[in-house]
């Protein structure tokens, strides 16, 4: 009886296939694509030289999946299983096959047929799965690569970079900054987001004469025109705890009838780099005004202090006297806030008791991962995923 | 390599490429399994044999092809889904998702069940109008399958 009643569909296969990719989204990502204005997505992966520079350990190639704010890793997962994607058919189906799922008419003359039917028309032997690894991701390492090194004193080719007599030259338009910051971006296999905030945390500006690029300053660099700030403020009595003109201190840190001791864009990224949060306009938009909150300064001028003066532990130096050099960058009121325990953790190690250098940004996270992917492979063994498990057998 | 684009949506109704059916408007599945697109997804162990596509058009070589007239698309019967519980004027009561089988020709049936997906599945497809540039869309967001664990067991015809 409960078959008479019981909803019953054609289930019929269309040829030629399509072609269709089935993507598992997690809730975050379902939220963004179901809302009403959801965004453009891009996948993104590095660009050749890109990836050989910045080598991933867990995947030599692969694809990332950008929202404008977020990055997951596409992982395929094959299956054994043969998933179809059906839908309403077109209804079309030669009376001679359809004796393959229906007895030839009865005595009543009509086939037993439902009237409705449903086609296959992809199969999809694998599933892609996202995933965010431990750490996430982040831009930097790969603007670290990407962006030219701004040390004007350190390369031949970069010392003409310094700003000449036709000073305007090298001023371009909001428009041509992001067009050229874009260009960079796109082969950085992370969202737009992370991108620009990589960009802001390396200080990163676009400049040039003849040939303009996208430029970091280095360590040093990035000291000196923090001291021409201190210097600038100063004289000029700006107080950079409150908010202040951009222009202003540009004019302060000008040395009259001399040139620019560096370009006004670093001074901006700089500048946008150390202003509070509230105030930092987008990137798209050029800073006006700003003002400094003094804790985040001085943690940031340490660190780059050290990071100018012993970069790596055949340079370390003593604590002492980098107290001495970090308080001598520091405007006088501030000087009694730097101490060690200011600095970010991990920031630097000692190699003795007295001494200390700088630890990358990088390699901090690196350090800090250990105990976490010991915690991971904790994980997969109480997994019943037997991928994960056999996997692991096989290894030892 | 740059970065390809993924559109939250699809380009326009009738995206299916093949497709110029107004798919939402006659959709034999169960409210529940019906999309906006009318794309539903099957998973089921092991593999649907049919006739490979050049022994098919060998056939229709032969014989004449149903589909030379409505181009080059055309269907195969396989068998018949089935939710033997289900009743449209009870739409709220789940029950019936415990229950699916699929048959393939007359005498094979899988039992399976209808599976809310721990996490939705985005059905992506190229863009059809993006013929210069690779660039995909999601069609459609499914939230449920219909999912046939068990092997066919052999059954009289019905």
């Amino acid at each position: 009886m409960s078959t008479q009643t019981a909803l019953s569909i054609l289930f019929t296969h269309t040829q030629p296939q399509q072609g269709f990719r089935l993507l598992e989204l997690p809730p975050d990502l379902e939220e963004l694509l179901t809302s009403k204005d959801a965004p453009l997505l891009e996948l993104k992966s590095p660009s050749f030289a890109l990836a050989q520079a910045v080598k991933d350990p867990s995947a030599q190639e692969y694809v990332n999946l950008c929202t404008p704010t977020k990055t997951y890793r596409i992982r395929q997962v094959h299956s054994s299983n043969s998933i179809h994607i059906i839908q309403p058919s077109h209804g079309e189906i030669s009376q001679e096959d359809i004796k393959v799922v229906e007895e030839e008419a009865g005595e009543g003359g009509g086939l037993n047929l439902p009237d409705e039917a449903v086609t296959a028309i992809a199969k999809c032997g694998s599933t892609l799965e996202l995933h965010v690894p431990e750490g996430g991701f982040s831009a930097i390492k790969f603007l670290e690569k990407a962006l030219r090194l701004y040390d004007p004193r350190s390369g031949d080719d970069d010392g003409d970079m310094t700003m000449g007599e036709n000073a305007s030259e090298g001023v371009l338009s909001v428009t041509q900054h992001r067009e050229l910051r874009d260009q960079v971006c796109a082969d950085i296999p992370v969202s737009a987001a992370q991108c620009e905030a990589g960009w802001l945390e390396l200080c990163a500006f676009v400049y040039g004469k003849q040939e303009v690029s996208c430029w970091r300053p280095s360590a040093r660099m990035r000291l000196n025109v923090w001291k021409r700030f201190v210097e600038g403020a100063l004289l000029q009595g700006i107080d950079l705890e409150k908010q202040f003109l951009v222009g202003d201190l540009w004019k302060s840190v000008l040395d009259d009838d001399s040139d620019p001791p560096f370009p006004r864009p670093l001074l901006e990224a700089l500048v946008r780099r150390l202003c509070t949060e509230d105030e930092r306009p987008p990137l798209s938009e050029e800073i006006k005004w700003a003002s400094f909150d003094k804790m985040q300064c001085i943690q940031w001028v340490g660190e780059i202090c050290l990071a100018a003066t012993a970069p790596m532990a055949s340079s370390a130096v003593g604590r002492s006297d980098f107290l001495r050099v970090w308080k001598d960058c520091l405007p006088e009121s501030w000087r009694n806030d730097a101490t060690l325990s200011k600095l970010p953790e991990g920031s630097y190690q000692s190699p003795d008791p007295s001494a200390m250098f700088f630890v990358e940004s990088s390699q901090r996270k690196q350090t800090s991962k250990v105990p976490a992917t010991g915690a991971a492979a904790a994980k997969a063994k109480t997994t019943r995923n037997w991928h994960e498990l056999l996997k692991n057998q096989t290894r030892r | 390599m740059p970065s390809i684009n993924l559109h939250p949506t699809s380009s326009d109704a009738t995206r299916t490429t093949s497709s110029t059916v107004p798919v939402a408007a006659s959709n034999p599945l169960p409210q529940l399994l019906q999309t906006p697109s009318g794309l539903a997804i099957v998973e089921l162990q092991g593999t649907i044999n049919l006739p490979s596509i050049e022994a098919e058009e060998e056939y229709y070589e032969k014989y004449g092809s149903p589909s030379s007239k409505h181009g080059a698309s055309f269907e195969t019967p396989v068998g018949k889904l089935m939710f033997p519980d289900y009743s449209p004027l009870n739409p709220d009561d789940t029950k019936w998702m415990k229950r699916a089988y699929l048959y393939v020709g007359r005498y094979q049936r899988m039992t399976g069940e209808v599976k809310k997906l721990p996490r939705p599945i985005a059905v992506l497809q190229k863009r059809a109008s993006a013929a210069h540039s690779e660039e995909l869309e999601v069609v459609e967001i499914v939230r449920y399958k219909v999912f046939f664990k068990n092997r066919p067991e052999p059954v009289n015809d019905i």
